[in-house]
């Protein structure tokens, strides 16, 4: 008995750690606000899921992106499960896109020594070069057939900054997603 | 007690292997040691959380969409911007090549009339940093590694590595930023 006491303490203490690591974990997406329409909210430690996978956006958007999915959806996507099950969340990850002087120069230096382009080739790579700026929104999909039974089983969620996109933002959601039901209405595939 | 500790064992290498197959990339099996650095394909990197993405447009090879994972000592060491970085902290950078959707373009002209929405095609290859400060010494502390469909790259690869890395010095040669 005295065992178990020791266990509940030793989980108590794992849960002070859990909290304690909670400010690190990305996005300052502290308060939870329900988005409009779905009533979703930020998943809490989200940024630590695991990579589904990345995409870009050019312009007007110009934009670099990053899928990540909980348990529940790295899972299905791994085992090809479709339609998802209840539980999953996929969360889309956007940041501008914006020119790095570091991985410039490293491309540079290896334009010059190496394959010996010219000064317009190398530019026609430096152009086409980019890393994770500030983030612009975070979008989630959270899946539960019976509560958004009517818009294919997902509930949809934009936050700028944290703070929930507005009403008519979320009525596009499903209406744009609607063109993928053969996919249980999500684009995104797996990087292997 | 002893009943419960063989529990324990049980369940630990039942999930462990069960696991093991789901966990992502062919070229995690039996990895060879790339040249110079002697890196093998850590086990399960494709689990790892995500630092940051990028696109580089590459000589000779196209434009590629890249992700940078990281594992429990590097995601720390980013996230509370320790540097230089630990050792054992290892960054994976995962490269594919980039396609157009056509399906995410239909999408997005509605909004956003004549958009290109590009994602990953295939698996180029993926590279490791490895850091341990006294087996790397001549080269920052770091051991590189390039594997493309789980076999390494050659000698003279691997040489390119760590000059290339030089202009991010002061960052303990590791280019990538945390994306917040």
């Amino acid at each position: 008995m005295k065992r178990i006491a020791f266990l509940w303490g030793a989980v108590a203490t794992l849960a002070c750690v859990v909290s304690f690591t909670a400010p690190l974990s990305g996005h300052a997406d502290a308060a939870p606000v329900a988005a409009p329409v779905y009533g979703v909210t930020i998943p809490p430690g989200y940024r630590d899921w695991r990579l589904i996978s990345v995409a870009r956006v050019g312009a007007p958007l110009n934009d670099l992106r990053a899928k990540l999915g909980n348990d529940v959806a790295i899972k299905a996507y791994r085992e090809g499960k479709l339609p998802f099950p209840d539980g999953t969340i996929i969360a889309r990850l956007a940041w501008q896109q914006v020119t790095s002087e570091e991985n410039n120069n490293a491309i540079r230096l290896r334009s010059g020594t190496e394959t010996r382009l010219s000064p317009e080739q190398v530019k026609k790579l430096l152009d086409e070069s980019f890393v994770a700026g500030p983030p612009t929104n975070v979008q989630f999909m959270v899946k539960d057939s019976t509560k958004y039974a009517s818009t294919g089983g997902w509930g949809f969620a934009q936050f700028n900054d944290s703070k929930p996109a507005d009403e008519a933002t979320h009525k596009t959601c499903f209406s744009c997603h609607e063109p993928n039901k053969d996919r249980d209405f999500v684009f995104t595939r797996y990087a292997p | 007690m002893k009943r419960i500790a063989f529990l324990l064992v049980a369940v630990g290498v039942g999930v462990v292997a069960y696991m093991a197959p789901v966990s992502g990339h062919a070229d995690e099996a039996a990895s060879l040691a790339s040249p110079i650095y002697g890196v093998t394909i850590p086990a399960g990197y494709r689990d790892w959380k995500l630092i940051a993405v990028k696109q580089l447009l590459f000589a000779g090879k196209g434009e590629q969409l890249r992700a940078q994972v990281g594992n429990d000592i590097a995601i720390k060491a980013f996230k509370e911007g320790t540097l230089p970085f630990p050792d054992g902290a290892i960054i994976a950078a995962i490269h594919w090549t980039r396609v157009p959707s056509e399906d995410n373009n239909k999408v997005l002209d509605g909004p956003f009339p004549g958009t290109q929405s590009f994602v990953i095609g295939t698996r180029v290859n993926v590279q490791f940093m490895v850091k341990d400060s006294k087996k790397y010494a001549a080269t920052g502390g770091w051991g590189f590694a390039d594997f493309t469909d789980g076999k390494p790259g050659d000698k003279a690869l691997h040489e390119t590595c760590f000059p290339c890395h030089t202009p991010a010095k002061d960052r303990d040669y590791v280019f990538t930023r945390y994306a917040p």
